[in-house]
């Protein structure tokens, strides 16, 4: 079912918004039950101020780290999960970030494969925080990154079943779970400026960098009218804030 | 005695003659590696099928000795392996430029196997690899 909202221009879909932003339109009102839209003509630069994803526009944090994935630069080097594996002493069975494959079809009825990084999505619904029983998995208030505190973990591995991007492992020495957390203790928290995955992509895939920042790459790339950016299993509502897109 | 002879000589020579125009033929059709070379560095892993480049109108002399030597691993040895060096017009760049070839900077994983396309053609699962 569909939502129905009250607030004008937000009764159009994402989608819609879009499209017409593309067209060069800005969509000032709605209408006669959404059937009638006021439009307005807006500069190019206008219309990726107004492309803002619905939610992911005034969240606390600041910086809001987030990554935009470049997904069809991916060429599965991996480079990105060895320099995880090292800087954050990923174990041999554990992992913090994958890349999945699949196969796809070009024009010419060739067959390449596609490749796709995964990782925390750091949600601005994390459903892994909400079912911890012990609070030992928790968004950061200041950068949105959905943290561990391995202290107050039993185990009991609910959050690696809530989690849509299966972000999750137990961590054998730890005896707690182990995840993502944008090299925050091994990288940031000292001052540098990338994960170590983004840091290591030779093909700029991983762009790394504050969401709540207008000048940031990462804002721009996904604030181009004529550029599609998707994220993973939307329906679940946990607004994820690892965006795809392809360059 | 002596002609029987003369008769050996000739067919010897002969059949010496078919052989080698035999062997010549087999040359131009098959005469380069049936296995795909791979490359595993800058990054692991590049595919490369003679096959299909032979089947596109190439041969041998379109990229031997220049752009590549003809003894795999050569290329690997070099600092400046890399895909800057293909948009410069160097290695695969020299036919992959969007005029001969599809450009280098396009359709990244029809040669970019990957970890997991490497893994794959060497028959080893790879979980776990390159970890330690």
């Amino acid at each position: 079912m569909k939502e129905q909202r009250s607030t004008k221009p937000d009764f159009v879909t994402d989608e819609e918004r879009r499209e017409f932003l593309k067209l060069g339109l800005k969509i000032t009102g709605v209408m006669a039950g959404g059937t009638v839209l006021s439009l307005m003509p807006i500069s190019e630069k206008d219309a990726a101020a107004e492309l803002t994803l619905a939610g992911y526009d005034n969240t606390p944090y600041k910086p809001h780290y987030c990554m935009v994935i470049r997904q069809n630069d991916c060429v599965d080097c991996e480079k990105c999960k060895e320099a995880c594996v090292k800087t954050n002493h990923v174990p041999e069975y554990g992992f913090r970030t994958t890349i999945l494959e699949r196969e796809a079809t070009d024009n010419e009825g060739k067959k390449f494969p596609v490749f796709m990084p995964v990782l925390c999505n750091h949600c601005l619904n994390p459903p892994c925080v909400r079912v911890c029983p012990t609070r030992a998995t928790t968004k950061d208030p200041k950068t949105g990154i959905v943290v561990m505190h391995v202290e107050k973990c039993i185990g009991c591995k609910t959050c690696m079943a809530a989690c849509p991007y299966n972000a999750r492992y137990y961590n054998e020495e730890k005896k707690a779970i182990d995840k993502c957390n944008f090299c925050w203790d091994t990288r940031l928290s000292k001052g540098e400026k990338l994960t170590a995955c983004a840091a290591a992509c030779p093909a700029h895939v991983r762009v790394f960098g504050d969401l709540s920042d207008h000048n940031s790459e990462v804002w721009n790339l996904i604030h181009q009218p004529d550029k599609a950016v998707w994220v993973l299993r939307p329906e679940t509502g946990a607004k994820p804030c690892i965006f795809y897109m392809n360059d | 005695m002596y002609k029987k002879g003369l008769l050996y000589a000739l067919m010897g020579t002969v059949a010496l003659v078919m052989f080698m125009s035999a062997g010549q033929v087999m040359g131009q059709d098959e005469d380069y590696p049936q296995e795909p070379i791979i490359f595993t560095k800058p990054v692991k892993a590049v595919i490369f099928d003679h096959k299909s480049h032979i089947d596109n109108g190439l041969d041998c002399d379109s990229c031997h000795d220049d752009p590549f030597e003809m003894a795999a691993g050569t290329a690997e040895e070099n600092a400046d392996f890399n895909m800057k060096s293909l948009y410069q017009g160097k290695y695969c760049g020299t036919c992959h430029d969007g005029e001969s070839a599809f450009a280098s900077n396009t359709r990244c994983t029809l040669c970019h196997i990957g970890v997991k396309g490497y893994n794959r053609l060497m028959g080893t699962s790879g979980e776990g690899e390159g970890h330690h």
